[in-house]
């Protein structure tokens, strides 16, 4: 039995909807900018990839909105791109559509600002927790869209939403849905969560006044990662079912690997992402020769880009000099959860059109990143099977499979 | 803030806070129940009311307050502090 997308959605700083976004990534433009939202001028990193004029009034009731946090908010933008993509789920049981959705940080903005007004002695808004709980963007999907299946909630870091995706292919795999939500979101341009970050030295600090050239990932002069956010959403659902329904096909996602380093709680190690390469590939029943592309996790941090470029040449020897990467981060930062659930559709996108998205600001490479990482420009080449990779921390490693038969 | 000015406010408020209920509609003597706030909605209306009036309901008070009336009478007799308005 074969898993299929027929539905996409994603909002992201540089685009809201897929074509938007889309159009924007082979184009390389960059989302990159000073932060909006908050006075960032005690932050060491003063920049972010943030979606400027975000409302979610067209999809929510004020009182709703009041009873969310942006990352529900971005989330439910996104599922419903992604219904109105795959049209109409109604053929299926309420109790068969299942919400599987990964967020980092979940409710992070209802965090900090309600940990601010404590500290303030300051009474908190009642719906403080429902918005801050980490499953909280499913249950709002679930009960948005009355999708009364399984639902949960992902959360292994920067690979949520991979993972998410990967356990939505599992649900209908193992027949406990006929149809599955899938994808990340994450709200946390935020000031204590980028002073945690700044303190592991993981945010670029050194483009606050160049904001644009900031996120470069295998660049020779990168700095840390730019903080992002966004949603991306996947409708997920069998191969025969979606035929049946006339329903148009995007991509299969043909395998899943997910394996931890069980080494550092945040230094990535090469290992633990070759096995979930590898494990995505075994899952697909493809050999590695066979692969055409891979959107690379590739955060712009000093040490992750050259680990996973020795994951790829480890993974995949000799052919590792032939297939394309790119890097989705150099242009909108990175979302933390949301990263590979968007990672995902221009994954898709790259298959459905035949044309790779550039990584940006990537001038001179740093020495040992040597492979072809689609520097600056896009580039059209026919693509069969794509991997999107994922590495969060806690070791976490997801990698998967999208095909285009 | 006369007593008069605090009823006007206060019922010019929940009026704006209510869906679906003609602002007309809103006395001191309306329960907040049938005026179509359930027990969540309830308590997230004490919470923009103190935003909004600068007062801080006591926790085990705010259990008492059931009409637009309640929640004059407590701003009556709670006036403002300067660290509520700041």
């Amino acid at each position: 039995m074969r898993v299929v997308v027929t539905g996409m959605g994603v909002i992201a700083p540089i685009g809201t909807g897929v074509e938007q976004f889309w159009n924007a990534a082979v184009n390389g433009v960059c989302g990159i900018r000073k932060i909006n939202s908050f006075d960032a001028s005690n932050q060491r990193s003063q920049i972010a990839g943030e979606i400027i004029g975000f409302d979610p009034a067209s999809l929510m009731s004020a009182k709703q909105i009041e009873q969310s946090d942006r990352f529900t908010q971005l989330a439910l933008c996104a599922a419903n791109f992604a219904l109105k993509d795959s049209g109409d789920l109604d053929c299926y049981l309420p109790q068969r559509v299942a919400v599987s959705l990964g967020s980092g940080m979940g409710g992070f903005t209802t965090f900090e600002s309600s940990a601010t007004r404590k500290f303030q002695k300051k009474s908190l808004p009642p719906f403080t927790v429902p918005r801050i709980m980490a499953n909280s963007a499913a249950a709002w999907i679930a009960a948005k869209y009355g999708f009364k299946g399984v639902n949960l909630t992902t959360s292994t870091a920067c690979s949520s939403g991979s993972n998410a995706i990967g356990v939505g292919l599992e649900l209908i795999r193992s027949g406990r849905a006929d149809a599955v939500i899938a994808g990340g979101a994450e709200a946390c341009v935020l000031p204590l969560t980028m002073s945690g970050f700044e303190a592991l030295f993981a945010l670029s600090t050194g483009f606050n006044n160049d904001p644009q050239h900031a996120s470069r990932p295998f660049a020779k002069d990168r700095d840390g990662f730019v903080i992002g956010e966004g949603a991306g959403i996947l409708v997920l659902e069998k191969e025969d079912h979606a035929k049946q329904r006339g329903a148009q096909i995007h991509a299969y996602l043909s395998g899943y690997g997910c394996t931890c380093d069980a080494v550092h709680i945040v230094a990535p190690e090469m290992d633990g992402q070759v096995a979930a390469m590898q494990a995505a590939m075994q899952d697909a029943h493809i050999q590695p020769e066979s692969v055409d592309y891979i959107n690379a996790h590739a955060t712009s941090t000093p040490l992750g880009d050259i680990v996973e470029t020795k994951a790829i040449k480890q993974c995949f020897g000799a052919h590792a000099y032939k297939l394309s990467i790119s890097a989705i981060k150099s242009m909108i930062g990175h979302s933390i959860g949301a990263s590979a659930a968007i990672g995902s559709i221009a994954t898709i996108m790259a298959l459905k059109t035949g044309t790779i998205h550039p990584t940006i600001n990537l001038i001179e490479p740093d020495s040992e990143c040597d492979l072809d990482y689609t520097p600056n420009r896009a580039v059209k080449k026919p693509i069969q099977i794509g991997l999107c990779n994922a590495f969060g921390f806690g070791g976490n490693n997801s990698t998967l499979v999208f095909t285009t038969n | 803030m006369t007593t008069v000015d605090i009823e006007a406010r206060v019922i010019q408020f929940i009026a704006s806070k209510a869906e679906n209920i003609d602002a007309s509609a809103v006395t001191a003597a309306s329960q907040f129940k049938d005026l179509g706030f359930d027990s969540m909605d309830t308590v997230q209306l004490l919470f923009d009311a103190e935003e909004e009036f600068g007062v801080t309901f006591d926790g085990d008070e705010v259990r008492n307050l059931r009409t637009v009336g309640d929640i004059i009478d407590y701003i009556s007799n709670h006036p403002p502090t300067a660290s509520d308005k700041a």
